[in-house]
């Protein structure tokens, strides 16, 4: 097991977790039933829970529908192909995949070799779950009990936000660095705390994993995951084995600096990307930014579906959270993640992230909330189990799985894309006649520009990855894909009437209609219909004496060492993480762990016995 | 590509003689394209003879000492031929000349649509062809004629240099399909030329009350040929009042463009057609 | 400090967060809650029209409906024709994108205001100005909507006998000699630059002097004292693509950031092909107006005088100076459907500092029909 922790049955004594013994009152029961009831849930049950739960569903493709899952695999398709060449034309009329962390998606090329891209896509998502519920336990273990914890893991599996994320959000950076971010947590906190040079080693390749697939979900997590945890070890470092303050300090600076020395190799082309072509976009409205009270239905959305019945336990988060020294940091970190997650309802997310307000999307500080809430959720239950027992058990259950049910089925209820059709008849017509000579723009695709993409040879100068766009064309206005420009009133349209302005310079001849609402402009401004696909659905309109399509944006192509670095080293840092966590942990004196972990503080007697 | 080895190969074969003896192989210097004939080799054992030209190669086993027989047709393609045997390295070298009939005209007649009496607006040239596709180099007569109906046709006779023809004529004053045909002896080839009306010419129009506004109407509107001047042209009718003006698009519906505007005692009404002006009324007080 | 303090401190502050957020909400939640507050402000005219406007923006037809004070005027289904149309239109499918409000004149009972409503459309800002009446009922102020019936065509038959062209190409069973249909001729019979604080100006006039109609544009390329290009662009939609036999169309192509100081020279690059097309609808215009007076502009009608209706009109004016020389192009796009025989008002913004030379014009109607093509 590369967790050696997470086989609770075997797990070290940790002393942080040890509390005043006369704390807790433990029920009085059988010593077996007592030590089976703080038994915590084995972890083979917990992954098989995840496997049940989430195989099922991506064997089903469910992520398809969402927001972003094709966006990824056209990122992977592209790195199957050209592995070392991150310059990819088929968007944007060119542009860099440098300017996203390639981790997951460079699985997924690797991973279709064998299973092709779609099935790629959900065996690499199906990891990603997986390591949360491991990610998780561990990190839940440094705040409460193992059993506690390995409820914090069984709720990850049903968690609302996760679902939201893969199968609505489609968000397969922030669901595969998360459970790399929260398993490298531990091994910050060894480190600092105890000074254990292989947690050093292990939590340094972690970091630098997690790093590889989502840059976002480290610079953030670090102040709201790291800094709790560093928090709990000053707070912690009278406590059993001391640690005095210089030596706390020396850990955390020692830690900071080689992770960010190796984040800073690993993704330096997407640094040197970020600092030639900074993103000076003007902003897309996103509705994670809306009033989440004034905007009910985006407060559904992006609060209800997330959170589930979490909602229901916000009491309890913040009653026990302040009411224990040691859950204090978790709670401060919750707490801000989860404003900043409430996007426009306060104004703290615009206060702390200043621009990046505008720029990264909100439904991300919901989902890490949620993962900082779960420590709190894994004890809330321990407590009402141990309490309630079998009545507990059903409405956790009931609640877990309604919550999961919501958030899974919301891709249906609240689709990405209301119209499931086929791009298949389009790419053909784009790939034949030497069309794909020319450059193409969709109107009413929505994101099945992605797919379309993958399969067509033809370049588009439309894309869903904004960040990466360096048309002036696009960056002037406040619109994201114009394949939807509709959507974002007048930014949108207007961005889309400069594109169609420069058809000429870009070779764009060809324009693929699925909503007639664009038919006007299109009329005025020079195209005409030529061609007609699946029962008239989509109209292909053609602008005549166009040129053809010649590569642009040719100074901002990266040079052939960065491709070779962004090939080697991102998902190097993966296979360095895998083999150092190989290295066996120290050996340590064995012992239970039951008594050391009891149940809450305020339980009453004379209810258990009910 | 081919045309220029055809033409090459029919300079060089010009004063080429009938037949030429070269080293072991006996073959003629010059044949009609697709016409049979015969190769002769000399010595004894067996071998294998190649002809080799432009687009064409022809293999045969042969017995050395024996003449090879290639039927009609076997060589059809003009130009210049390698013949050799292997095993003896016998060389030789053979000319096809295209054949001297005409079997084929192409005819490449610009532009299909052109205005009445435009002078050398409508070229034509002619290519000959033999039944093998080979430029018919010889100089060859090409007559030309253009007809339109309702006028009379104009015809010329050309002569054909390295094979090829052309011709610049007028249109006639006449609109309508004119038919340009290209013959060479019984071979003709026709292409359909659309002659159409010019620019309007003495545009007209007329005015008379209609209710509280007035009727436009033009004259049958026609260019300076007297040709009717084409449904759907836009005659524009502009009426100025008292620093107000109205203005209409209007395209012509049998021969003539009507349209009601408003009647303002003392505008001014013009018409137009493109860049041509036609008359102006003055709507009376 | 103890634990329960903490947690109460913690939430009151989010309490209060949301609140802020709320009451003061950031621009960016703005642009989702349609610009409005939980409950609709009548507190004042401006706040009552802020309120209507904010509802139309998050095309809340039916709560801009019912703060009205005259809806019992009109029907919710009435409302709503009168701010899109009861025929498509550019403004059925667009939003509202923002309004302006000019006041008046106001009393203790009632106020009076301009109402400036830009609608994003599909070919740009579209800007319905409306003189709106706000009145005061009890203590809350209400929107006296200026309700405009759209007209609406009786069930009639008109018969169409418009021409029509349409295209044979040559196809792949043909001689090879034989020519495929000539494309149309056309001419720039026109062409001037013109150096404005935007950039350059290459406006012009294209005649389509063939007998067929032709799909036209124009591309021009600046070229430097050296004769090297500096800059290509298109005429976009400042033309009209679609030219029947014999028509004019102005052209107006737009380089920003080149100065015509810059200019030693431009290559006109006309482009025609020959398309199925009709010769309806016919569009006449009505009573067209040179205002040159201190907002310039060049007004009139817009008739349709064929059985078909036309649901979006593209009206450009070309001006000329007292020698007939271009001056200037600009246009308009209608946003309302041209019913048959129904007159539909334009009016053309023209730059001030130019109004002074223009002494004529001459308009041009494109037409496009939801279905069809222009």
């Amino acid at each position: 097991m590369l967790f050696p922790e997470a086989n609770v049955q075997k797990s070290e004594s940790v002393v942080p977790h040890a509390r005043e013994p006369q704390e807790h009152v433990l029920p009085q029961r059988a010593p077996v039933d007592r030590v089976t009831a703080q038994r915590p849930l084995p972890m083979s049950l917990l992954l098989l829970a995840a496997v049940a739960v989430h195989l099922p569903l991506l064997l089903m493709k469910l992520p398809l529908k969402s927001y972003d899952t094709n966006q990824h695999i056209f990122f992977a398709s592209h790195y199957l192909h050209h592995w070392f060449d991150p310059w990819n034309p088929k968007w944007y009329a060119g542009f860099s995949q440098m300017t996203y962390p390639p981790l997951p998606q460079q699985w997924i090329a690797v991973v279709s070799h064998i299973t092709g891209l779609d099935l790629a896509y959900m065996f690499v998502q199906l990891v990603a779950i997986m390591l949360l519920v491991v990610g998780v336990y561990r990190f839940a273990k440094i705040w409460v009990s193992p059993r506690a914890a390995s409820f914090a893991a069984l709720g990850a599996v049903f968690l609302g936000s996760e679902s939201f994320l893969v199968y609505s959000a489609g968000q397969l950076g922030t669901t595969s660095a998360a459970p790399l971010y929260l398993n490298a947590l531990p091994f910050l906190y060894d480190w600092v705390r105890y000074g254990r040079w292989r947690a050093f080693l292990k939590g340094a390749a972690l970091f630098t994993a997690a790093a590889a697939a989502h840059h976002a979900t480290l610079l953030f997590g670090s102040f709201f995951f790291a800094l709790p945890v560093l928090a709990l070890a000053l707070v912690e470092r009278n406590e059993g084995e001391e640690m005095s303050i210089a030596a706390f300090l020396a850990r955390t600076i020692s830690i900071m600096v080689v992770v960010g020395a190796a984040i800073a190799v690993v993704l330096l082309p997407f640094w040197i990307a970020l600092i030639k072509y900074p993103v000076t976009q003007t902003p897309i409205p996103h509705a994670s930014r809306a009033n989440y009270l004034l905007s009910p239905e985006w407060g559904l959305n992006y609060f209800v579906v997330p959170y589930g019945a979490l909602i229901l336990a916000l009491p309890f988060i913040f009653w026990r959270g302040a009411g224990d020294r040691r859950l204090r940091p978790l709670l401060l970190g919750f707490w801000v993640a989860f404003l900043v997650g409430l996007g426009g309802t306060t104004p703290i997310g615009h206060l702390l992230l200043g621009r990046a307000f505008d720029v990264i999307t909100m439904e991300r500080f919901s989902y890490w909330a949620t993962l900082l809430a779960l420590p709190f959720v894994g004890l809330f239950a321990q407590e009402i189990i141990a309490s309630f027992r079998t009545r507990a058990m059903v409405a956790l259950a009931a609640l877990a799985m309604c919550s999961c049910a919501l958030a899974v089925s919301w891709s249906t209820y609240h689709p990405a894309d209301a119209a499931d059709f086929k791009v298949d008849s389009s790419a053909a017509w784009l790939n034949r006649d030497g069309h794909d000579r020319y450059s193409y723009i969709t109107l009413g695709f929505g994101n099945k520009i992605s797919r379309l993409a993958m399969e067509t040879n033809a370049p588009s100068e439309d894309g869903e990855w904004n960040s990466g766009r360096l048309l002036p064309e696009l960056t002037k206005y406040g619109g994201a894909q114009l394949t939807s420009s509709k959507y974002f009133g007048k930014a949108g349209l207007n961005a889309l009437r400069a594109i169609l302005d420069h058809a000429d310079h870009y070779g764009l001849k060809w324009i693929l209609v699925r909503d007639r609402y664009y038919d006007p402009l299109l009329a005025f401004a020079g195209w005409r219909p030529v061609d007609s696909l699946d029962d008239k659905t989509i109209i292909i309109w053609a602008k005549d004496g166009v040129p053809p399509f010649t590569p642009v944006n040719a100074p901002q192509m990266p040079p052939h060492w960065q491709g070779m670095m962004w090939g080697i080293l991102p998902f190097g840092s993966s296979i360095v993480a895998l083999l150092v966590l190989l290295i066996p942990e120290r050996r340590r004196r064995e012992e239970e762990v039951i008594d050391t972990y009891p149940s809450g503080e305020s339980l009453v007697p004379g209810r258990l016995a009910s | 590509m081919r045309l220029v080895r055809t033409l090459a190969a029919g300079i060089v074969l010009a004063a080429a003689l009938p037949l030429l003896a070269q080293g072991g192989l006996t073959v003629p210097r010059t044949i009609e394209a697709g016409s049979a004939f015969s190769v002769q080799s000399s010595g004894s054992g067996q071998g294998t003879l190649y002809i080799v030209g432009p687009g064409q190669v022809l293999k045969r086993d042969v017995q050395l000492g024996s003449s090879v027989n290639f039927e009609a047709g076997a060589l059809y393609n003009a130009g210049h031929y390698l013949v050799f045997l292997s095993g003896s390295g016998d060389t030789a070298s053979l000319d096809v000349l295209p054949s001297s009939k005409v079997a084929d005209v192409s005819f490449l007649a610009r532009p299909s649509r052109l205005p009445v009496g435009l002078r050398d607006g409508i070229t034509g040239a002619v290519y000959l062809f033999d039944s093998y596709q080979n430029l018919v180099t010889k100089p060859t007569t090409v007559d030309f004629q253009l007809s339109t109906p309702g006028s009379a046709a104009q015809n010329r006779n050309i002569t054909t240099r390295d094979g090829a023809a052309w011709i610049a004529v007028d249109s006639s004053p006449k609109e309508g399909a004119a038919q340009f045909i290209a013959r060479v002896g019984d071979i003709a080839t026709k292409r359909i030329i659309g002659q159409v009306p010019g620019d309007p010419c003495g545009l007209q129009m007329t005015a008379r009350p209609a209710g509280p506004k007035v009727a436009l109407e033009t004259a049958p509107v026609r260019d300076c040929s007297g040709n009717a001047v084409p449904d759907g042209t836009i005659i524009t009718f502009t009426e100025s009042f008292n620093g107000g003006q109205t203005t209409v698009d209007v395209p012509l519906k049998r021969g003539i463009a009507k349209v009601e505007m408003p009647a303002y005692p003392g505008a001014t009404i013009t018409v137009a057609s493109g860049v041509v002006l036609g008359n102006q009324i003055r709507w009376g007080r | 400090m103890s634990g329960r303090l903490l947690a109460l401190i913690l939430f009151a502050a989010t309490i209060v967060f949301v609140v802020i957020g709320t009451v003061w909400p950031l621009p960016e939640a703005v642009v989702f809650a349609g610009g409005g507050a939980l409950a609709n402000d009548t507190s004042s005219p401006q706040a009552a029209l802020r309120s209507f406007g904010d509802d139309i923006h998050a095309q809340a037809w039916g709560k801009a409906y019912f703060s009205l004070a005259n809806r019992a005027q009109f029907t919710l289904p009435q409302f709503m024709a009168d701010m899109m149309g009861y025929y498509p239109n550019l403004r059925t499918y667009s939003g509202l994108d923002t309004f302006e409000i000019a006041p008046v004149h106001a009393t203790d009972t009632d106020a009076e205001f301009h109402v400036k409503l830009h609608w994003a459309t599909v070919v740009g800002d579209a800007v319905d100005n409306r003189d709106v009446h706000v009145v005061k009922n009890g203590d809350r102020w209400q929107v006296d909507w200026p309700f405009t019936k759209q007209p609406v065509l009786p069930p009639q038959v008109i018969p169409v006998n418009y021409l029509r062209w349409d295209v044979i190409y040559r196809g792949a069973g043909d001689d090879w000699g034989a020519a495929d249909v000539e494309q149309p001729h056309v001419k720039i019979i026109d062409m001037h630059p013109v150096q404005r604080a935007e950039g350059t100006f290459i406006m012009g006039e294209l005649l389509n002097e063939d007998v067929v109609p032709a799909y036209v544009s124009v591309t021009a390329t600046l070229l430097n004292k050296s004769q090297q290009p500096i800059a290509t662009e298109g005429s976009f939609d400042k033309i009209s693509h679609l030219l029947l036999p014999k028509q004019v169309t102005p052209f107006f192509i737009k380089f920003a950031d080149v100065n015509l100081s810059q200019v030693g020279g431009v290559r006109m690059t006309p482009f025609s092909t020959l398309i199925p097309a009709s010769a309806d609808p016919v569009i006449e215009v009505q009573d067209e107006k040179l205002d040159t007076s201190a907002v310039p502009s060049l007004s009139g009608q817009l008739v349709n005088q064929s059985g078909q209706i036309a649901n979006v009109a593209h009206v450009l004016g070309t001006f000329y100076d007292q020698n007939g020389n271009l001056v200037w192009v600009a246009d308009q796009y209608v946003d309302h459907a041209l019913l048959p025989q129904t007159p539909v008002a334009f009016n053309i913004h023209i730059p001030e500092d130019l109004a002074h030379k223009i002494a004529s014009q001459r308009t041009v109607i494109s037409t496009f029909n939801m279905g069809g093509t222009a």
